[in-house]
This record gives structure tokens, sequence and C-alpha cells, in this order.
């Protein structure tokens, strides 16, 4: 083989330009990322001022401060950034397999469907803990196999299988709100958690069965991007590139259901987190690879900013899924309208 | 060299047959190009080859071995796939386009080497592509767009390269262009090539090895002047034509007899149906 030295180092150069560029880009959300902790942290009925903050995460007892910051924002924060992420890196996943945004499992019916289960395994069930957790990704994995034996007509169309996931989520919040209704002491503050989600009343026990799945799926999924990257040129060219293809979807499908499913069955199906994550991870990162990382950090950066505002910026108190449902709707109004225009072109 | 073989392969897609007993031998370090009517099985025969499609009998065989018992990433280091109508995703440059093609040399640890790049340059530089690198592929034009997948397919290195009409929806001026750098690739790095052409005249052109396929089997395979011929093109295509001799390339060329204009020394087609 011929070498091209000065190709070489040209086309060595430009990765490494892309490479800096996305870890200035992966640097930046983290700085918000903590700013966003830092405000959740400091604000409250009474505002906590960063040297007591300092010192009660130094584990001293500040009177006022620590019991604010340790049992209520604290848990909130970390629920919000875990949840978070999952929702952006499943729905990013979903999005890149079937390359189309609407393709998030929050508008085709997963999220929906791991609530519902969720929600019918505590309130009739009186489950808890890792058994509901179980019970939604099962759910999750049922409702996603089954939009795709629906949509199936000799191969699966992408408009096809999105349709009938939105009818399927439909159905599935008519299941939540049937349930809610029949469970007689059950508060608004709950009946909203799983209708639009919400981290109200977040505790750290609670963060962990999200912490864990996180690191099992989502670092299942990192250690496969190439195969998902492959699979972005099309089936028949990811499996001559070597890609076993039904393994690969499997897994990554599987894994992105399991993130989905464990954050919904803490904090409900928060409204369009996982949808608006992809879309806006790729508008900054730019074309290239499929923004997983940025994904779940504007996840996590979606989550907390919209607690925030949901709580302290906004005429009384909103759970986070009403802030994010109403950034979400214009999005995907959007969305349709444009696909709808798309497929009249000739 | 890398042999490539296909033993009374049967394929088809659920209940519909398309291949049948089908045998083929590639000829290693040479260009085979497949022709035959439409829906005869010429791209299922080659998505068989490159393991697309599952026979549901017989047996494609690479270096002795039958491509089902090798895992995907040794085959894809020793097997490459150009398809059809492949996928650029949205706003994809060409350079990380053509570095997809490194895919099976990595494994899951292993990091993008120097030879990754060297790979990826040379794969440019061998389709004059290098100087569209940082563009998007959105952009480019359709003969541009062939030249960056060929470019890809080459960044995998392998032995034998499969290509699926790579002509198609291209002018004759970059069907050309594109024959003349699969030509360029053969001699130049040795690569067996078998492709799928829907033009007899280019693929007798072009080919050294012509392998005609009708209703599923091989009907005449060798080189084109002993394939190419009128009763083959009758037989496969039901279609009458004058053979003659290229005088541009010395290769066999085919002229389709028509209803019309056909002038008095050949026998018109409505006097003889």
């Amino acid at each position: 083989m011929i070498v091209h030295t000065e190709t070489t180092a040209w086309i060595a150069a430009l990765r490494g330009a892309r490479r800096k560029a996305r870890l200035r880009l992966v640097g930046v959300i983290m700085a918000l990322l903590a700013i966003g902790i830092g405000l959740t942290l400091v604000t409250g009925p009474t505002m906590t001022t960063p040297s007591e903050l300092m010192r009660v995460l130094a584990g001293h007892d500040v009177p006022g401060a620590s019991f604010a910051v340790r049992e209520l924002r604290l848990p909130r924060a970390t629920l919000s950034i875990l949840t978070g992420m999952s929702f952006g890196l499943g729905g990013v996943i979903f999005q890149t397999l079937l390359r189309n945004p609407l393709a998030s499992p929050d508008i085709i019916g997963i999220s929906a469907g791991s609530s519902a289960a969720a929600v019918f395994a505590i309130v009739v069930l009186g489950w808890s803990g890792a058994a509901v957790s179980v019970t939604a990704i099962i759910a999750g994995l049922a409702v996603a196999l089954l939009i795709y034996l629906l949509a199936w007509r000799d191969g699966v169309s992408g408009a096809r299988l999105i349709l009938i996931g939105i009818g399927l989520s439909a159905m599935l919040d008519s299941m939540i709100a049937f349930v809610l209704s029949r469970a007689p002491a059950w508060t608004m503050q709950d009946a909203l958690r799983w209708l639009t989600g919400s981290v109200n009343g977040a505790t750290l026990d609670e963060a962990l069965p999200v912490f864990l799945s996180l690191a099992v799926f989502g670092g299942l999924l990192l250690a496969r991007r190439g195969n998902l990257e492959a699979m972005r040129l099309g089936d028949d060219t990811a499996a001559a590139l070597g890609v076993p293809l039904a393994r690969e979807k499997v897994l990554a499908v599987m894994s992105a259901v399991g993130l989905i499913a464990v954050a919904t069955a803490v904090s409900g199906p928060v409204a369009f987190v996982a949808f608006l994550s992809g879309p806006i991870a790729k508008r900054i990162a730019g074309p290239g690879r499929s923004p997983l990382i940025p994904a779940a950090l504007i996840g996590a950066l979606l989550m907390l900013l919209g607690d925030y505002t949901g709580q302290h910026l906004l005429a009384g108190r909103y759970p986070v899924g009403v802030v994010t449902g109403a950034l979400g709707a214009p999005y995907l109004i959007f969305l349709i309208i444009r696909s709808n225009r798309a497929e009249r072109e000739p | 060299m890398t042999t490539l073989t296909a033993e009374a392969l049967r394929a088809g897609y659920g209940p519909r047959t398309i291949l049948s007993d089908l045998d083929l031998t590639v000829p290693p370090g040479a260009i085979t190009a497949i022709v035959g009517a439409n829906a005869c099985g010429k791209s299922t025969l080659l998505r068989c080859l490159a393991r697309l499609l599952r026979p549901t009998a017989g047996q494609v065989v690479l270096d002795g071995r039958s491509v089902r018992q090798t895992p995907p990433r040794e085959l894809a280091r020793r097997l490459g796939l150009l398809p059809q109508s492949p996928i650029a995703p949205d706003g994809i440059t060409v350079a990380d386009l053509v570095s997809h093609g490194r895919h099976p040399h990595q494994g899951m640890l292993s990091r993008w080497s120097r030879a990754d790049d060297m790979a990826v340059a040379s794969a440019l530089e061998a389709t004059q592509t290098a100087d569209l690198a940082e563009r998007d592929v959105d952009e480019l034009s359709g003969g541009q767009r062939q030249r960056v997948w060929i470019a890809m397919a080459l960044a995998q290195e392998t032995d034998i390269l499969l290509l699926d009409e790579p002509t198609t929806f291209l002018d004759i001026a970059h069907q050309i262009e594109i024959l003349d750098l699969l030509i360029d690739l053969n001699r130049g790095r040795g690569t067996t090539i078998v492709m799928v052409l829907h033009d007899l005249n280019l693929a007798a052109r072009y080919a050294d090895h012509l392998v005609a396929i009708l209703r599923g089997r091989v009907h005449a395979a060798g080189s084109p002047d002993s394939v190419l011929t009128e009763s083959m093109v009758e037989q496969v295509f039901g279609l009458r034509c004058h053979v003659m001799t290229d005088p541009t390339s010395g290769q066999p060329m085919m002229l389709p007899l028509c209803r019309h204009r056909t002038a008095s020394n050949f026998p018109n087609e409505e006097a003889m149906s």
C-alpha cells in the first residue's frame, strides 16, 4: 500500500479537532449541570448561603440548612440527574436506531407502558423498590414488542411504528388515569407523578436502582457504540461491516427500554425529556457521531432546570413534567408538521 | 488469494424461491460481472455471497470455510460489500463516512490507530476524494458520492469487494469513471471484484469474467467473448441482437434489434416474429 503521509496527517488532524470539540462541549454541559446542582441545593423557602452549603456537604451540622440540603434538595438533585441521564440516553438510542426523532420512547408508548405497570404495582399490589423496577422493565419491553408486532407488514416502517406507538401510548395513559381514580387515598401529588412525572419527595434510596441501571445499561450501550454508529448506515452496510445485526438491535433496544423503565418507575413518565434530549444534543454537537453522552447530559440538565423552574421560578409549584411538557409539546407539533410536509413533496 | 464459491445455492424471500441449485466460482484477482434480466436473482445472489441473506440450502464458501461459520467481523475483514442504496446519516462528512470502513478492524477495546488513519487516507487518495474529506456527503454529486462509498469499502481493506449495481443513477460519464476506478483498484491492489451490472456492453467491456443468470441459475459463465453471444442474449433477456467487436476496446458488444429503424442488412424483428 502506498503511504499517503500528508493525507494521513490531515485525517488524523480532522479527527483530533473533532474529538477536542466534543470534549469541550461535554465540559460546557457539565459546567451548566454543576451550576444547576448548586442552584437546586441553595434554593428554598430560606436560602442557604454557599458557605453554609459547603459546611453541610463537608458533614457539619448547620441549623436550618442541614435537613433541607441533605434530606430534601440533595436527593432531588441526584434523582433529577440520574433519571434525566437515563431518559436522554434511552431516547437518543431509539431515535438513532429508528432514524426518526419522533421514535422516542416517551412518544411511542414505552414510557407509558412502564408507568402504567409501575402505578399498578404500587397502587394496586402495594409493591415497592426493585419489584416495581422489574415490573416496569418487563412492561416496557412488552410494549416495545407489541408495537413492533403491530407495525409488522413485510418489514417495519418507521411511520407506521410511530403511529401505532402514539395510539398505544394514549391507551396506556388512560389505564394510568383509571388505576389512579380507583385508588381512594391517593393525593393529587402522587397522581401528578404518574401522569406527567415528578421528583417530589425524592429519597436517595430511590436513586439507587436508577444509578445501577445507568451503570449497567448505559455502560453496555457506550461499550457497543461502534456497532450503533455502523447501524446508522443502514442494515445492509452495517452487516457488510461485520455487525451482527439481530443481536445488536435486541441488545440496544433492551438496554434503552431498561434505562427508560427504571427511571420511569421512580419519577414517573417525565414528559418529553427522552424526546427532547437527543435533538438538542445533536443541534449543539453538530453532525457526526450519534451524541450519546451529550444527550444523557442534556437530559439531566432538562430535568434539573425543569424541576428548578417548576419549584421556584413560576407562580405556584409544578412538578418537573409540567415544565418539560410545555417545552416539548411545541417541538412535537413542529416535527409532525415538518414530516407531514416532507411526505407530501414528490 | 481469497477464493469465493457458491455451492448448490438455494435462496429466496419467504415462500418464494429465487435461486435454485446455483453454483458459482469467483476467479480470484479478477473482475466478475453478473448480468441477467430483472428479477432473475442477480442481487439475491450477491446478498447470499455477502451473507446478508441466509440460503435455504447449499452454502457460500470463502477460503474453504462456509461464511455462516465465519465470525461476522472476520468475514468483514476479507469480504466487503457496497449495497445498492446505502444510507448516509444526516450531515456526515466524507472523512467520517470513509472511517466507518475501519469498523471490522477495531475490537471492543482497541483504539483508533495510525494504521486506521493510513487506510482511510489511502482509500480517499485511491478514489480521488481526499479533497472532499471535510465536505458533507449530502452536498456531493451522484458520482462523487458513489466514489466516497467505494472509498469506505476500500478502507475496509478486503481481498474481495462485492458491488450491487454501482453505476445505477449515474450518467454515462460517471458510469465510465466508476468502472475505470474499479479496474484501477483491481490492478493496483489486486482486489477481486464482483459486481452486478445492468448494462451488458459495459459488463462485457470491463469484466474479465461474465456470469449470466437465468431464472435463478447460472446460464453461462466465462470470458466475455464466450458468454456474450446472440443466442445467450436471446435466451437470457428474450432480446434479439447483433454481437460485434467493440472497435474501441476489442471486447464484444451487442446491439439490440428492435421493431423499427432496422437497416436492410439486418433481419427486422417484426418480419421474423
